[in-house]
């Protein structure tokens, strides 16, 4: 039964980024002055639509690399296909550019802990003190 | 000329020009009318076409202008309006953010966006979303104008129908009616019809409407041969009947002609002229004792109710020339007249030998009782006074008797020439019968006159009658008289009267005369 056990963890496996969604949460450096943002902020600052917070302060989007799919998809329901052709499209008519890409977890964190400007998202299970959430997903209405 | 009536001149005259111009006139309403329609549905399916031309062209864009209004990109906006504005049909581009700030716009401009076009533009990540709208006001001229470029495609393209119709009508007309009946019609100019020429059918046409027009016309010039022989037939008929009228008119005995009611002659036949002794026949002269009688005549009314008048005349003086005619006249119409003349001269004077013959006394050639009753009667119709003197012989009887009847036949004619050489003009002397005679005078009927007469009748009864065998013999006459008109006004009454005044004389002794108002 050993072959069972393995195929379920796969399959777990791959399907944790789907289940993992429900858990993504939208963070800034612990030292920033937002508290909160709403779901529109959160699209049109990703997006690209705005480069500044609703408080004035310059906003500067990360990706997650390995959450990247599953937050565009609990963003805007979008494929990671179709985020690239819209940031190719925005950045051939030379309008902005897409958010940074960050790999690793510890660099990440880094990036937004130290940098009260950097918008990013994480694992909700993986937020600790450094970072503060402003938007959680699900709770959109 | 002016050009419009040498047109109608045309139509007039030319089946071709006419029918040409009849189709093509309707064809040309109906095409017109058709254009219409064609056009009117054009330019609402034009019109229809544009608008999805719009919305496409929207379409095209909604992504680029989704974009520009997500990321507020006015270059961007901008580029999307310069190229909408790049189809002739679009003439102004707007894009207003949901903020109402106009993002982009372009176009000629002017009057607002009443014919707009407008599409909600929404957020690229959420449907839910309007982000912006984008204004498009169509070309409405260069619409019209592609319109225009389709309706006189059209127009033209009827133009050149109408023009191919009337060319196939004028060629169609000329070839199938024009042309066949301007043939027929020289050849039927040409045609002697007279000799019975007949007309052929044109090739082509012996089954179609020419075929049976050109048998209807052999048909007619059939019947047209057949009346002329009937007429020419009728025509000799009418001379043979003319000649042998004038034949008759001319030979025959009678006279015959025609006057007018003023007595003018219309025309007569060589008997009228034998008859009336006309040096000749004039149309209007006047016939001598002919014309006034006509002139006399009442034209009878009703016209037909008398149709006959009978005339006789007595045309020339007693004689060997002497001519009596009878004329029959009747009305040929109010003031004319027809007549017939016939020599009646031969019965005539039979009639009057027939009279003298019943009115004469076959013994002494004088009248005899009749005669004296015709006389007697026409005096007293008269009126005028005559003298009647009975005379009667004395002894006549013994004459008779001694010598026999033949003497005394010489007696009665020897006395009667006596008493006839005793007559005036007017008088007349008859034998009653027997030895009566009797005497109506008009030239005497006074006492005076009558006296003297019958005192020279007494002087020659002195002279002997006869002499027989040396024999004297002596007659005496007794007379009784008596005056119509004076004694009596009926002739009868007055004969009765005379012989009265005779048997008075004989009683006075013979050879004597009494006047009956003497007795």
């Amino acid at each position: 039964m050993r072959w069972l056990r393995t195929l379920l963890i796969a399959l777990l496996l791959t399907l944790t980024p789907a289940l993992a969604s429900a858990n993504l949460v939208v963070v800034v450096s612990a030292d920033s002055q937002v508290q909160s943002l709403s779901y529109d902020d959160v699209v049109n600052i990703f997006m690209g639509r705005l480069s500044t917070l609703p408080g004035g302060e310059p906003v500067v989007p990360v990706d997650y690399m390995p959450l990247r799919a599953s937050f565009y998809k609990a963003l805007v329901n979008r494929e990671l296909a179709d985020i690239n052709a819209w940031w190719a499209r925005l950045v051939f008519s030379g309008r902005g550019s897409p958010p940074r890409k960050s790999e690793g977890f510890d660099e990440t964190i880094e990036l937004i802990s130290h940098n009260p400007g950097v918008l990013g998202y994480l694992d909700k299970s993986s937020v600790d003190p450094r970072v503060r959430v402003v938007y959680e997903f699900g709770g959109r209405s | 000329m002016t050009p419009l009536r040498t047109l109608l001149r045309v139509l007039r005259t030319r089946i071709t020009a006419r029918a040409t111009i009849t189709v093509v006139g309707v064809v040309g309403v109906l095409g017109v009318l058709f254009l219409g329609a064609a056009l009117g549905i054009q330019s609402r399916d034009e019109a229809k076409r544009q608008g999805q031309r719009l919305e496409e062209l929207m379409s095209t864009v909604e992504r680029a202008t989704q974009i520009a209004c997500f990321i507020n990109d006015t270059q961007l906006a901008q580029e999307v309006v310069e190229g909408l504005l790049g189809n002739r049909i679009v003439r102004d581009v707007r894009i207003i953010a949901s903020d109402t700030t106009v993002l982009a716009a372009g176009g000629a401009g002017g009057q607002g966006g009443d014919t707009a076009v407008s599409r909600d533009i929404k957020s690229p990540f959420d449907a839910s979303k309007s982000i912006c709208r984008i204004f498009m006001v169509p070309d409405q001229t260069q619409i019209d104008h592609l319109v225009a470029d389709a309706s006189r495609f059209l127009s033209a393209a009827l133009v050149l129908q109408l023009l191919g119709i009337g060319l196939c009508v004028i060629l169609v007309t000329v070839k199938f009616v024009t042309r066949p009946i301007a043939g027929l019609s020289r050849k039927l100019g040409e045609l002697e019809a007279e000799t019975g020429q007949k007309l052929d059918v044109p090739r082509g046409n012996h089954h179609d409407e020419i075929g049976r027009l050109v048998l209807s016309v052999n048909a007619m010039i059939d019947r047209l041969m057949q009346s002329l022989t009937e007429e020419r037939r009728l025509r000799q008929l009418h001379a043979m009947e003319e000649r042998r009228y004038s034949l008759l008119f001319d030979n025959v005995e009678a006279g015959i002609f025609e006057i007018d009611h003023q007595g003018r002659l219309v025309s007569a036949n060589a008997a009228f002229q034998r008859l009336f002794e006309l040096e000749s026949i004039d149309r209007g002269q006047q016939v001598p004792m002919l014309s006034e009688r006509v002139r006399g005549l009442a034209v009878p009314v009703p016209m037909n109710s008398n149709p006959r008048t009978q005339l006789e005349l007595h045309l020339s003086a007693r004689g060997a020339d002497e001519r009596w005619v009878a004329i029959s006249l009747s009305w040929l119409k109010e003031d004319h007249l027809q007549g017939v003349v016939h020599d009646i001269t031969a019965r005539k004077r039979a009639a009057e030998q027939a009279e003298e013959l019943a009115t004469t006394d076959p013994l002494t050639g004088y009248g005899n009782r009749l005669g004296f009753e015709r006389e007697l009667s026409a005096a007293s119709d008269s009126g005028s006074e005559r003298a009647i003197l009975l005379v009667d012989f004395d002894h006549f009887k013994q004459i008779n008797d001694t010598y026999g009847h033949h003497v005394g036949d010489e007696a009665l004619i020897e006395m009667a020439r006596r008493l006839h050489r005793l007559l005036g003009a007017g008088d007349y002397l008859a034998r009653l019968g027997g030895d009566e005679f009797v005497m109506l005078l008009s030239s005497r009927t006074h006492r005076d006159a009558l006296d003297a007469m019958l005192v020279s009748l007494r002087k020659a009864c002195e002279t002997p009658v006869l002499t027989i065998e040396n024999t004297h013999v002596y007659m005496g006459v007794s007379v009784g008289i008596a005056v119509l008109g004076r004694d009596a006004c009926e002739g009868s009454r007055a004969l009765q009267l005379a012989d009265k005044a005779m048997y008075a004389a004989k009683r006075a002794g013979r050879n004597t005369w009494r006047y009956y108002d003497d007795t």
